[in-house]
């Protein structure tokens, strides 16, 4: 089986920023342990979709070999820059683009310098481990028009080819739970889940998270979307389903918490 | 001090499409052209700016969003190059702007006596939207200018839009009192485009005009109305209209620029000069003056029009 390990980690790079935050500081101490066990599982590549590459024109997927920069987050600037440095697996992305029409996707490869890669995927990628010379990533866009559907068969698509080029795979969905911020300043020490019922929302998908009921996460989701405003429709979920297959048996959740306001949770999948 | 004045409003919109097909040699892709009707629209544009004389561009953009307030651009020298994460094949260009600090903090000062949240971007390494950029670029290319750049809040679509407006609202409103507190000689740039249908696929050569038309009907008349009554000065129906015409064609006004603009001028009924329109991947875009000087209205001496924005809004 090349699918060797998959995660749920949170997109905001607040706990990079601020770890000195309790909270922060415990989904970014998580996000490093969900790292060290995604390095354990030995993958060759990482399959990474992150919410915050939104897309509205053509499937787009970062081919663009090695990227290295300093980028500052439009909304949390002022806590300070998000160096990168990450390694594509550009065989694997071109693959991917080649791959995308097959299932009825347009689809492009994005391979320039400068070219704004998002807080999340750096966020994730530094946190975890990831997108270096020894696990580099393919990483797929946000398409603001693709649904949970098409989501799920680009990542099928992705670890199909991954697998005819005979490589282990790592997949990693980068996005929150549920999604309402706070509109106005909080200190960040005060930081809790928006509401009593997101809480409960959020909760209750972790449960289901943790006893493998990849049927009942399908019925709730939508709901779940809906009622606590998940980020992107959880479309990140899709996209671990669609890699595994929807063979999903278990979950091990390493971190919950609030971002200003909205769920966050490092899962690790158990296959 | 001199006494403060917003000379006119552009609406001004950003499609990096045009900054493509002219071929500044600030932006490494190259073109064979493309969008010529609104990059002459943008022309004329320049040519009624380059008369005004103004200290200072203030541009409300939809591609700096921001979720907690209203944020400012507040270090006064930016520079960086600037990759679009829609059409980065079109738009890697290498900007460097001033920015009217003292001015932009005086827009957020006002703002939270107002009652919003405002924040000052301080981080010298942020880089600048391309919506920003790309209105600048079109209405003043010799970027000799100070400018005061404005995030989009993304309460229209958070939570509506009729409270996101109201935001907006406030928002023109603090902007006014600010440039008539520093006296300075202002223009205001919505960087908004209008019907925002657009193709999900680009063409194999992106200025095949061949290609471009409107993506839709609706949207084109859609367009086509809120301009006959924006060039008849017949404001209030268009505000009126706004919530209407931001469900229909999908425009982007509802991000917030065109009312913020309004409001800051006190919502003028005032005819504006239509310098040309065009779809950009099937969007409406249409490049608009309203120049208040010419109207004797641009002197700020006095509190913003006696108008419920509010209203007009809800309708």
């Amino acid at each position: 089986m090349p699918l060797v390990s998959a995660f749920l980690v949170p997109g905001n790079p607040l706990p990079k920023l601020k770890p000195e935050v309790s909270g922060l500081g415990r989904l970014n101490a998580a996000m490093q342990r969900a790292g060290r066990a995604l390095a354990a599982s030995r993958p060759d590549v990482v399959l990474l979709y992150s919410t915050q590459w939104l897309a509205v024109l053509d499937q787009q997927w970062l081919t663009r070999r090695h990227s290295t920069g300093l980028h500052v987050d439009d909304n949390w600037y002022e806590f300070g820059d998000l160096p990168y440095d990450i390694h594509v697996d550009s065989d694997l992305a071109h693959a991917c683009v080649l791959g995308s029409p097959r299932i009825g996707i347009h689809a492009r490869g994005v391979n320039y310098d400068g070219f704004p890669i998002d807080s999340g995927t750096i966020a994730a990628a530094s946190l975890m481990g990831i997108g270096c010379r020894e696990r580099p990533l393919v990483v797929a866009s946000n398409n603001l028009y693709h649904d949970a559907d098409v989501t799920l068969r680009l990542a099928a698509m992705a670890a199909d080819c991954a697998e005819e080029q005979g490589k282990r795979v790592a997949v990693v969905g980068v996005g929150g739970l549920s999604g309402t911020l706070f509109r106005t300043e909080i200190d960040l020490r005060a930081d809790r889940i928006a509401t009593a019922d997101d809480d409960q929302w959020n909760q209750r998908v972790l449960r289901l998270m943790e006893s493998g009921d990849v049927r009942e996460l399908k019925r709730v989701i939508p709901e779940f979307a809906a009622a606590a405003r998940a980020d992107m429709g959880f479309k990140h979920f899709y996209w671990i389903l669609g890699a595994l297959k929807a063979r999903l048996v278990g979950a091990r959740v390493h971190g919950y918490g609030p971002i200003y306001g909205s769920g966050a949770a490092v899962v690790e999948f158990t296959l | 001090m001199a006494q403060g004045e917003i000379i006119a409003g552009f609406l001004a919109p950003h499609p990096p499409h045009l900054v493509y097909g002219e071929n500044p040699p600030q932006n490494e892709p190259k073109s064979q052209g493309g969008w010529e009707q609104l990059r002459w629209a943008y022309e004329r544009a320049r040519a009624a700016l380059d008369a005004m004389k103004p200290d200072v561009l203030l541009v409300h953009s939809p591609h700096w969003i921001t979720s907690v307030g209203h944020h400012f651009l507040g270090v006064r020298q930016l520079s960086g190059r600037s990759v679009d994460p829609i059409f980065p094949n079109l738009f890697r260009y290498d900007f460097s702007l001033e920015v009217d600090v003292e001015l932009a903090e005086a827009c957020a000062e006002a703002g939270r006596r107002a009652g919003l949240v405002t924040k000052m971007m301080r981080n010298p390494n942020f880089r600048v939207d391309y919506g920003t950029i790309t209105t600048l670029h079109m209405i003043r290319p010799q970027w000799d200018i100070p400018v005061v750049g404005i995030s989009a809040n993304n309460t229209p679509y958070y939570l509506n839009t009729k409270e996101g407006l109201a935001e907006m609202d406030l928002l023109g409103r603090a902007t006014r009192e600010a440039i008539a507190k520093t006296g300075r000689r202002a223009v205001l740039l919505a960087s908004n485009t209008l019907s925002h249908w657009h193709f999900h696929e680009e063409p194999a050569i992106p200025e095949d005009m061949s290609k471009e038309h409107p993506q839709n009907m609706a949207g084109y008349q859609w367009d086509m109305r809120m301009i006959e009554l924006m060039r008849k000065g017949r404001m209030r129906e268009v505000f009126k209209l706004l919530p209407q015409f931001i469900e229909e064609a999908f425009a982007e006004i509802k991000s917030g620029a065109f009312t913020w603009m309004h409001a800051a001028m006190a919502y003028p009924e005032l005819a504006a000069e239509l310098f040309g329109y065009g779809t950009v991947i099937g969007t409406g875009n249409a490049v608009m003056l309203w120049d208040l000087r010419a109207a004797g209205q641009s002197l700020l001496g006095g509190p913003a029009a006696q108008s419920d924005p509010r209203g007009r809004l809800v309708g």
